[in-house]
């Protein structure tokens, strides 16, 4: 056996490596302010940093050297600096904390819509996700986008397949990703206008297609079958308020099915492994993203508690999320021993008000943790929302990090009497959320870091995901 | 060399179907190439005819040589390939370092597997995963089709891949990857069959072992308590196992947070209340402090448990 090292202490950056000869001594330096100028280096929102990290850090590290293990190591010294201290020269706020840096965020979006080089070519078939990323981060910074409402109902008119479902750009063959990205982008706008854009009749057909006999739903027509596949199909066919039972030229109906459910809550079981998490297909590895798609897809079967608890291990399945949670980062990995990454902020954060609904439980989770690895160390100096200090920001990474600083600020309950005159139709389940007040018992955001509310399950805004959801419900047929 | 179509006389007959963008600007519009645009207008003009041959292969792989992200076009690749029956050997000797450059990609590993299922033999795959690993480790895609290879030629009980597995186990300890790999040869891919006592004594000793060298890598411990949660065991079979990492009595002798994290388990299913409560209330203030709230969640359900009792 290598000798373990209880207690050895991570050492943090380089530069503060001095400070942090153990924890008492921190206190001393904090309580006395001449000491304190002496070092030259920390100033007191660096220290109370510092003495944070040390309190949520595990203080066991095995003897023993890995590729995994050097990877993890070397990616929190590239995140400490921005945990201790501000390279970014932010503006900080009441905590200590670097502000949200929301002009920049929005400029940094506003340009993602807009034309890109021809180096981008590689981007052609995921315009769609282009466009939501960007309305969503737009949104949930509380920016209006009914400026884009006539272009978005535009470029996706010109992404619809004539069979039903959205390709990346005109004549590209339908994708379920590219579908959500779409329909998503298409509700966020909102107005008749862009609703009646959508062929809703050849999207049940196409839908039809997809679905397959054991359950579950293939990304296109040949394409793969995965929980995203799922996840993507039942939010199209809440959403557009489309009937659940299978078209006629279905091909899962010669195996016996009739309808989009058929099979479908166990084929996601399926996808739970002995981890306890979600995998992208049966007997895959639990990966955080795919956990989203999982008990995203339940919940808008029906109620979170109800379904949830029918189809998946709760204990191992919040085990599995807890442990993604990286110390002393804060932030989530998508995988057992992979590295920490602020797209999971959402993938994984946003399991959360799902699976405390589902345990009528609040708070499994550490919200302040995470948003404090957003608030410091997911923001790019320049504007735009990064995985870790050293990479690039992209649209991908400001949605979902500020998606996670929403689940982390805001408190999203399900209540059965909620939005009555949504209720009532089929898959009407993700309309019993209601956003109620926010968590402020450990908040480390000022009044000005506060994103917009989210619904858990759309990622969207609750109004848009109302009016969409009353449109359809109100239109007779398709 | 930029390649064009419109001035080769094999292409005459076509007449491309340009991108045609309307009168609104399109959001996030890429500036295509000339050559780009160009390929894409006589790709779609052969999808609408439905013609498959040996000049969309060489189509195809032209756009794909430009962008390899491109579900549509490997789509329509694939299904020209079984319309005129190419050769599929021919197909994998260009597929591979293609997938070696864009290790990422979804759609080079599901264009592999329509490919070799049609071609009914995993022969050359193996080597050629492991050649993928060796520069990405958990690549996902690449393990996924592994275990898509294993189920569709049943090599559940080919000893080389058991072996192989543990190799690269072996050379990092903490590739979970590789770990979900054995369960699926081990249990998990076998439909619900029931595994051997002498097998479920078989991975218990081989995750100890595993633990040994690294007490705070959570896969084995995740492993382990999955073979026991498998075959029926109760949890305490590991209780002398998790007390040799995490004796209570001496908490500065704690070399893993998940022994005692798997010891709250086992002191809760055998309704040892308050040293359930102890180990839980390390893992909160001392060993794993960053899920305190979750410690102190299982603690709740220890009172629930209680009062339903
Ligand atoms: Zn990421």
């Amino acid at each position: 056996m290598a000798a373990p090292r209880p207690s050895s202490s991570r050492t943090p950056s380089s530069r503060l490596e001095g400070i942090l000869a153990d924890t008492d001594r921190i206190q001393e330096l904090s309580d006395s302010d001449g000491e304190y100028e002496d070092m030259g280096t920390a100033t007191q929102e660096e220290m109370a940093n510092i003495a944070y990290l040390e309190s949520v850090r595990i203080p066991i590290e095995d003897g023993l050297t890995t590729e995994s293990s050097a990877v993890t190591e070397e990616t929190l010294q590239a995140v400490l600096p921005f945990l201790e201290s501000n390279p970014n020269d932010f503006p900080l706020n009441i905590f200590g904390l670097p502000q949200l840096q929301r002009e920049k965020h929005i400029n940094f979006l506003k340009h993602a819509l807009g034309d890109y080089p021809r180096q981008f070519a590689m981007m052609d078939a995921s315009r769609p996700w282009l466009l939501y990323w960007s309305l969503q981060g737009l949104t949930a910074l509380g920016y209006d986008i009914s400026e884009y409402r006539e272009r978005v109902a535009h470029t996706f008119t010109l992404a619809q397949h004539p069979e039903g479902g959205y390709g990346g750009g005109y004549g590209q063959l339908p994708h379920l990703a590219a579908t959500y990205a779409a329909v998503l982008s298409i509700v966020m706008v909102g107005g008749s206008e862009a609703y009646e854009s959508i062929n809703r009749k050849a999207m049940w057909r196409y839908l039809g297609q997809m679905k397959q006999p054991d359950g579950g739903f293939t990304m296109a027509p040949g394409g793969e079958e995965d929980i995203r596949g799922a996840f993507c199909a039942l939010v199209v066919l809440s959403l557009l308020n489309i009937p659940i039972k299978l078209p006629p030229d279905a091909p899962a109906r010669t195996h016996g099915l009739t309808s989009f459910l058929d099979n479908l809550g166990e084929w996601v079981s399926e996808c739970q492994t002995y981890e306890g998490g979600i995998s992208a297909t049966p007997l895959n590895e639990a990966h955080g993203a795919y956990a989203f798609c999982g008990v995203g897809c339940l919940s808008i079967m029906g109620p979170p508690k109800e379904m949830l608890n029918k189809y998946l291990n709760m204990s191992t399945l919040i085990h599995w999320l807890s442990s993604r949670q990286c110390a002393p980062e804060g932030g989530y990995n998508g995988r057992t021993n992979k590295l920490v990454d602020g797209c999971y902020s959402h993938w994984v954060g946003g399991c959360w008000s799902i699976v405390e609904a589902a345990t009528a439980s609040t708070n499994i989770c550490n919200r302040s943790a995470l948003a404090r690895y957003i608030l410091s160390a997911a923001q790019a100096k320049k504007g735009g929302l990064i995985d870790k200090p050293g990479k690039k920001p992209d649209a991908y990474h400001s949605c979902y990090n500020l998606a996670g600083l929403s689940h982390a600020q805001h408190r999203y309950t399900y209540e059965a009497k909620v939005q009555e005159d949504l209720g009532g139709g089929d898959l009407d389940a993700p309309y019993y959320w209601k956003a109620q007040g926010d968590y402020d018992d450990e908040k480390v955001w000022g009044d000005t870091d506060i994103v917009n509310e989210v619904h858990p399950i759309f990622v969207i805004p609750f109004k848009a995901v109302h009016d969409c959801r009353r449109y359809f419900m109100e239109k007779e047929g398709f | 060399m930029p390649k064009y179509y419109h001035d080769d006389p094999a292409w005459s007959d076509i007449d491309p179907l340009p991108q045609d963008d309307g009168t609104l600007h399109p959001l996030a519009a890429i500036a295509y190439t000339e050559e780009y645009s160009e390929a894409m207008g006589y790709l779609r003009a052969v999808m609408a005819k439905n013609e498959f041959s040996e000049r969309v292969l060489g189509l195809t792989e032209h756009i794909i040589s430009m962008n390899p992200a491109h579900y549509t076009v490997w789509l329509y690749r694939a299904k020209t390939l079984s319309q005129i029956n190419a050769s599929l050997r021919d197909e994998i000797a260009w597929l591979n370092p293609t997938a070696l450059k864009h290790l990422k990609n979804y759609q080079i590993w599901h264009h592999r597997q329509t490919i070799i299922d049609a071609l009914d033999s995993p022969d050359g795959e193996a080597d050629f995963i492991a050649t993928m690993l060796e520069q990405d480790a958990k690549n996902y895609h690449v393990w996924s089709y592994r275990q898509w290879l294993v189920k569709r030629f049943g090599l559940f009980d080919d000893e080389e891949e058991l072996r192989w597995t543990e190799s690269m186990i072996e050379s990092d300890v903490r590739n979970n990857s590789a770990w979900n790999h054995r369960w699926f040869l081990v249990v998990g891919g076998r439909d619900g069959q029931a595994i051997g006592e002498d097998v479920v004594a078989r991975e218990i000793d081989y995750a100890k072992r595993a633990v040994r060298k690294a007490p705070q890598n959570q896969c084995p411990w995740n492993y382990l308590k999955g073979i026991v949660r498998h075959a029926q065991l109760p949890i305490s079979t590991l209780k002398d196992f998790a007390l040799e990492f995490a004796d209570m009595r001496r908490p500065d002798d704690i070399y893993s947070s998940h022994a005692l994290d798997l010891l709250a388990d086992i002191y809760a299913e055998q309704e040892s209340k308050e040293e359930a409560e102890r180990a839980l209330h390390l893992l909160a203030t001392r060993f794993d402090p960053i899920r305190a709230h979750y410690w102190n969640y299982r603690k709740s359900l220890l009172e629930q448990a209680g009062t339903a009792a």
